[in-house]
């Protein structure tokens, strides 16, 4: 019976989205040229 | 190769009589020793750690601090006198004003060391004496280590925007080797331990010495570059 | 005057593998979340490793591409190297900062506590302070060749000082082994979960050369403008 983690995997994607969607968009927005 | 060393000794001479003359650096980075040696002494519990135990991080954190306040305090005299414009216009090579440059911030560093350490046996009750060879050179490879690079990130730091703060971003990565370096071989030191148990580190540290002596002194002239 | 419309259609380029890879990215979620049967012995929290693995593999791919353009711009003295180290550094930190989310939370299920000087992770925050460190020093610089000279020398300095880290961190851990409440030796992974990580390593890729693009085309334009400035 494996224990029950599932929180902290939740929490880790969704702490590594919000990381790589933030810069992509401050990327983009940044960039978005004249 | 004899008028580089000539060069350089000059150099860190003339950085050294600044020095002297005010004073006032080698000062506050006693008596800030000596506060931090204090705090650690009220901070402890006797009964609880023993204090051999605590030494080697005592040792090293104080070493440290005062290591960083010195220089920056090298590093403000610097830029307050722009001495180094001077030196960029005279005939002395790139290389011997960083040799002569790193060679006066270790003889600072150095001194304030020499007098913290007794005060660090003095005031935690660290028999020393038995150990103060092996210790000694621990001490003088981490802060060769330590002032090099140092010295280099000071001729950068100068100018930039940040100045001090600057330089204390640049230097702490680079603290990683000879302070856990050092702390470590302290440890196995005061605790007695045979030399074989501390031959890693030594050995880790004088390759850290050695690399980054050799590139500093290669990259320094692309930091003064105009 | 010619360098402009041509960065100009390298950003606009950039932009649409970016939008792929955002997508391809997407699909790794749902793939390593849905797809991937869970592990029996750490539960769960094990796929944090389909996140966690490929953002190290990058950060580390990241650093080296900042150390090697370094040196270069050293000898060649090319600003485009500068650049591309410059863009190379801002993705890399984006990358190292995952790591260090979530390698703390995975060691949480697996070793009972938040943070544990675990070699690699030890490794990861110097790296991510390095990294910081450079990014601030070329924020402090205005003029762009001295920037530039500077940014190389801590990039050099940096990347020599990366193999010292790793050996003091290993030379300290082996006095000092971690606290294990699971052991997590590398068992072979099923073919199904080695599907997910390879798939996840090439995506990861492919986002990090995405963002690097773009924001090196940006790095491009904005120089081309300033010069283009500067002669007018």
């Amino acid at each position: 019976m494996p224990p029950a983690n599932g929180g902290y995997m939740i929490a880790a994607y969704v702490a590594a989205a919000v990381i790589y969607l933030s810069y992509s968009a401050w990327l983009l927005w940044r960039s978005r040229g004249r | 190769m004899r008028s580089l060393l000539a060069q350089a000794w000059a150099i860190a001479a003339k950085d050294l009589l600044l020095e002297f003359r005010s004073r006032t650096a080698f000062l506050s980075a006693l008596v800030f020793t000596a506060l931090v040696l204090a705090i650690f002494n009220f901070a402890r519990d006797p009964t609880a750690v023993a204090t051999i135990d605590l030494a080697p991080s005592i040792l090293w954190i104080t070493f440290s601090f005062a290591g960083v306040l010195a220089l920056n305090r090298a590093f403000s005299l610097e830029k307050e006198n722009r001495a180094i414009d001077g030196l960029l216009l005279s005939p002395a090579s790139r290389t011997a004003l960083f040799l002569g440059k790193t060679a006066a911030n270790l003889v600072f560093v150095g001194a304030v060391e020499a007098i913290a350490l007794p005060l660090f046996a003095l005031f935690f009750n660290v028999p020393l004496l038995g150990v103060l060879g092996p210790l000694v050179l621990v001490i003088a490879l981490a802060t060769i280590g330590f002032v090099t690079v140092g010295t280099l990130m000071s001729s950068m730091a100068v100018n930039t925007r940040f100045g001090e703060m600057m330089l204390l971003v640049l230097v702490l990565p680079f603290l990683v080797t000879p302070v856990s370096a050092a702390a470590s071989m302290s440890a196995k030191i005061f605790a007695a331990r045979p030399f074989a148990e501390w031959a890693p580190w030594l050995k880790l540290l004088t390759a850290y010495d050695i690399t980054f002596f050799v590139i500093c002194t290669l990259v320094f002239e692309t930091t003064v570059e105009e | 005057m010619t360098a402009i419309p041509a960065a100009e259609r390298a950003l606009r380029r950039s932009g649409a593998w970016m939008a792929v890879a955002l997508v391809l990215v997407a699909g790794v979620y749902v793939r390593a979340l849905v797809f991937t049967p869970e592990e029996a012995t750490q539960g769960l929290a094990q796929k944090i490793f389909y996140i966690h693995a490929p953002s190290a593999w990058v950060a580390f791919l990241a650093c080296g591409i900042v150390g090697v353009c370094s040196l270069l711009y050293l000898f060649l003295k090319d600003a485009r190297l500068d650049l591309l180290a410059a863009s190379s550094a801002e993705v890399g930190t984006v990358f190292l900062t995952t790591v260090l989310v979530t390698g703390p939370i995975w060691g949480k299920t697996i070793w009972g506590a938040w943070w544990t000087w675990d070699a690699r992770l030890t490794l990861t925050l110097f790296l991510w302070f390095i990294c910081l460190g450079y990014l601030v020093l070329r924020g402090a610089v205005d003029e762009p060749g001295r920037r530039a000279r500077y940014s190389a020398v801590l990039g050099i300095l940096g990347a020599l000082l990366v193999p010292f880290i790793h050996v003091s961190v290993l030379l300290f851990r082996t006095l000092h082994p971690k606290p294990v409440v699971l052991q997590t030796s590398r068992p072979q992974l099923p073919g199904s979960m080695l599907l997910t990580l390879l798939l996840s390593f090439t995506v990861f890729t492919i986002f990090f050369v995405a963002l690097l693009v773009r924001r090196y085309s940006w790095a491009r334009l904005r120089d081309a403008q300033a010069q283009s400035q500067a002669e007018s």
